[in-house]
């Protein structure tokens, strides 16, 4: 049909001859309802109605099927219409000028959009978010926002985006299709989950400014989810996706030869760090300042489901090493024995048989014989007993949670990892201990 | 009887190991605020079940996954033949565990069951997982990959449990692949995620259920039970079975210690020598302290932390030539050394002898008119000898020796020391010659009510003194 369309010419067609009232009042009525202005003239002459109208026309059996915009008149029939042949050919073309024509056709594609196409919250893509002065010239501070600006020249990509805090509300068209989940190692996937939409070009510009790019955010306002498995959740989900490419549509070139169509493929949307500035920003209501990436996405949820399965592992085996704190130890001379039990990674501060003992960076003046003293400026804490003559080790303190970067996780890796350590330097500064070798020794201010 | 058993020992790897890659973050860069924030990538089992997907995705397609994120999940399990060792070796090992006590949910400071575990050896698998890196831009890879990297050189290890008596809890991780992507460059006109896989490689060890049972491992030989002959040695009748009250009390021989009743008190003292010799001869010794040494009894079944010993009601019992002493004990309120021991007198040895009225030593004693007229039967045990032969002189009418012993007409008295002797109304006389008895003999002081033991040449208080390994015994109530 769309074909159809194309090759066929536009002419002015007269709808006459002595048709009966009720059909002229049909076709009047749906010309003007669906093509006010195609109507040239109407006019009525000794008992004789001439309704004028342009449009592209094939005869079809014994009906002519005209078609402008996308409205097919089937219902009127041929025996009423003739074609003028006092008017010229038309030419649709004008030397790459925006003729009525297209004018013509543009209006009425927009319209269409207007009646048929669904809602669009559009979050305008406006550039990277300036991450300050570097002196690496491959990430380089811009002065303006810019959807032009590059955030990263060497890899190629804008990690940190900032987005217009306008939304912008647009129509848009694209067919619903079935969609399945694909079940992937990182959790549920749409797997067809990529639409292709298209947009009325001209209004996408006068309303956005620009065309839609890749990058931006597309909200579909039908797609809200107001049913979701949790009752709690503060407010439904909206649905988001993220355009990724956009190009003209094939199917949206008027006869003028001129696009009217702007057609994007957009995938669903990830809480990722290139969207936290809608994610993050976007409240779930006006009253509940909770940003939607709280609701919207599963990271916290699988973040309690790490932690769960962590805290588990920390339950089963709190430091590494073995435990032998449930192993008695055999003393008759003394309630504090002056052994413990020996083997790999099991040495412990605490004292055999849990016995209690004191901690300090020096020995207790006037200890009593059997006295358990940690001494913390040991590394690892080193635990001593006092035998009447002298302090005795007991053990070291070999056993530390080893839940990588813990902050209590003593292992020598960890020392360099989550070192929070300053030190002064000759200037009287203060230095982080931590540093990257590779910055150690560049000339830092003063200040 | 099943032959279930699952200890989730594999599940316990795969615990630890994401414990491992836990808590690793990116840097997301500055928000519009100029606020950098740090995001924790939470890392998860990546074979999860559909429904479960389902229901963190809240049964919504409007749920957006999260990114970057990291999951692991196994790849590959075979049995690891090159470290295959005796499959039928038994290795055991005996523990001694504090006790548990049930209401605070720890352990207390006494001693709990004593047990001999018994492992059978386990078998070699090769474990290897894989963990996706899910990331959505090139700097976030590189931040998780460099941050990753580092743990491994060439591996880390990894437990599955801290239990002492586990012998296959330990193993290792190491990185054997990884695969910066798996994307293909130049993408084309797909968009998969993009996802970084490093493969690591556990030896581990799965074992099968270890045997518990209570301890049986003898740790010191108290006495031979046999005589040289073979039979059971009963003479002593240290091993009466027949008057064992093991079927109705509970009785706790401890061993390396000493308890040494002096006066109403039990001191307790600790051999400093594995090696006792039965000649007699007392071994080095260290005082010791009864807290502990009850504690080290354990507990009764049921009773964590809860003392064994009662005052007043727990006795100990002295095993004396025989004669099994038996007292009530009570704490000593000062010194942990000591326990207050009240004997029950109908415990001790029954007299052998006649009590004697007093010990004296003749050289020293006071002459006066108990002993210039002594009531008839009037005993002493003297401390030294008396009169000598020398001093008789042949003339029965001439006083020979110290008239406070003798009398004229009378016999002289020679006695010696450790004798007892006794007045019959005209003269003193031996009654208890210790130049030729051999026996055990057990005699009163009426002076101070005191029972003594003839045994070994020498006088000593009858149950006082040292009770030896084996000697002594205590009955918690």
């Amino acid at each position: 049909m769309q074909h159809s369309m194309i090759s066929a010419r536009s002419s002015i067609y007269r709808l006459t001859g002595n048709v009966p009232l009720d059909i002229f009042a049909v076709a009047i009525h749906t010309l003007q309802i669906t093509l006010d202005l195609v109507i040239s003239n109407i006019s009525y002459s000794s008992g004789q109605i001439f309704v004028d109208f342009r449009g592209f026309c094939v005869i079809h059996t014994n009906m002519l099927l005209c078609y402008v915009g996308f409205v097919n008149l089937q219902s009127i029939n041929t025996r009423y219409i003739y074609k003028d042949p006092s008017v010229p050919r038309l030419s649709l073309w004008k030397d790459g000028k925006h003729t009525n024509d297209y004018k013509f056709f543009d209006r009425r594609i927009s319209e269409i959009f207007t009646i048929s196409g669904t809602g669009i919250l559009v979050h305008k893509y406006l550039g990277p978010i300036d991450q300050g002065e570097s002196d690496d010239v491959t990430r380089p501070s811009y002065t303006t926002q810019s959807e032009l600006n590059i955030q990263d020249l060497l890899f190629l990509e804008n990690r940190d985006r900032k987005y217009e805090e306008n939304v912008y509300r647009m129509r848009g068209i694209y067919q619903v299709t079935d969609n399945a989940f694909d079940l992937t190692q990182f959790g549920l996937f749409l797997q067809t989950g990529t639409l292709f939409m298209t947009f009325h070009i001209n209004d996408m510009t006068n309303i956005l400014g620009r065309k839609i790019m890749n990058g931006d955010v597309l909200e579909l306002q039908h797609l809200i989810d107001y049913e979701t498995l949790d009752p709690n959740l503060p407010a439904a989900l909206k649905r988001f996706f993220v355009v990724s490419d956009c190009t003209r549509a094939a199917e949206g070139y008027s006869p003028t030869w001129w696009p009217h169509l702007w057609r994007c493929k957009i995938n669903p949307l990830v809480d990722s760090q290139e969207y936290k500035d809608i994610l993050n920003r976007i409240q779930v209501s006006d009253e509940d300042p909770t940003p939607i990436a709280d609701i919207l996405s599963t990271y916290q949820q699988y973040v309690d489901i790490n932690d769960a399965v962590v805290l588990q592992s920390e339950t089963e085996i709190p430091e590494s090493g073995y435990d032998t704190s449930g192993i008695y130890h055999r003393s008759f001379d003394s309630e504090t024995p002056d052994f413990a039990v020996r083997g790999y990674l099991s040495g412990s501060a605490v004292p055999p048989n849990g016995l209690p003992s004191t901690a300090g960076i020096s020995f207790p003046d006037n200890p009593e014989i059997g006295q358990y003293h940690l001494r913390t400026d040991y590394l690892p804490n080193r635990l001593f007993r006092f035998d009447g003559n002298r302090w005795t080790k007991i053990s070291d303190d070999e056993r530390t949670n080893i839940t990588s970067n813990s902050a209590d996780n003593k292992t020598l890796r960890n020392s360099f990892i989550t070192n929070d350590k300053t030190f002064r330097d000759v200037r009287g500064n203060t230095q982080p201990e931590k540093q990257n070798l590779n910055d150690i020794l560049k000339p830092k201010a003063d200040n | 009887m099943s032959s279930f058993f699952y200890s989730g020992q594999i599940r316990r790897f795969l615990q630890q190991f994401i414990r491992v890659l836990n808590n690793f973050e990116v840097d997301l860069g500055k928000n519009r605020e100029g606020f950098r924030t740090l995001l924790r990538v939470p890392i998860y089992y990546g074979d999860s079940s559909r429904q479960v997907a389902t229901i963190i995705a809240r049964n919504s397609e409007n749920s957006m996954p999260s990114v970057p994120a990291m999951s692991v999940y196994v790849s590959g399990f075979k049995y690891d033949r090159p470290r295959l060792q005796e499959p039928n070796f038994v290795s055991k090992l005996q523990v001694r565990q504090r006790a548990y006590d049930p209401v605070t949910g720890e352990f207390t400071s006494y001693q709990g069951d004593l047990l001999t575990v018994e492992r059978l050896m386990p078998v070699p698998y090769l474990l290897t997982l894989k963990v996706d890196i899910w990331t959505s831009n090139t700097d976030q890879k590189l931040q998780l990959l460099e941050q990753i990297a580092v743990l491994f050189n060439p591996s880390l290890e990894l437990q599955n449990s801290d239990s002492y008596v586990d012998w296959t809890s330990l193993s290792y991780i190491t990185l054997i692949d990884s695969e910066f992507t798996n994307r293909s460059v130049p993408i084309g006109t797909e968009e998969p995620i993009d996802v970084a896989t490093l493969t690591f490689e556990l030896p581990v060890w799965l074992s099968p259920p270890a045997k518990v049972k209570r301890q049986g491992v003898i740790h010191k030989i108290l006495a031979s039970v046999y005589d040289a002959s073979g039979t059971i040695d009963q003479e002593n009748n240290t091993f009466d079975i027949a008057a064992s009250l093991f079927a109705t009390r509970k009785i706790y021989t401890p061993i390396d210690l000493n308890v040494v009743y002096l006066g109403n008190t039990l001191a307790l003292y600790v051999n400093e020598s594995d090696i006792e010799f039965d000649d007699g001869s007392i071994p080095p010794m260290r005082p010791g302290d009864w807290t502990v040494a009850i504690r080290s009894f354990g507990e009764l079944s049921g009773q964590g932390n809860v003392d064994l010993l009662t005052n007043g009601l727990s006795q100990v019992r002295l095993e004396n030539d025989g004669n099994t002493v038996v007292g009530t004990v009570a704490y000593h309120p000062t010194d942990v050394n000591l326990l207050i021991y009240n004997v029950d007198t109908d415990t001790m040895p029954i007299n052998t002898l006649s009590p004697v009225t007093a010990i004296i030593d003749p050289k020293t004693i006071t002459v006066d008119s108990n002993l210039l007229n002594p009531v008839y039967g009037t005993r002493y045990l003297i401390l030294n000898p008396i009169g000598h032969y020398d001093n008789d002189d042949g003339d029965p009418a001439t006083l020979d020796g110290a008239p406070v012993w003798n009398r004229i007409g009378q016999p002289q008295l020679i006695a010696n020391a450790n004798d007892i002797i006794e007045w019959d109304g005209t003269k003193w006389s031996v009654s208890f010659d210790s130049q030729i008895t051999i026996t055990i003999e057990y005699v009163t002081n009426l002076t101070t009510g005191v029972q003594y033991k003839w045994k070994n040449n020498q006088w000593s208080k009858s149950v006082e003194g040292r009770y030896g390994v084996g000697a002594w015994s205590f009955v918690p109530n």
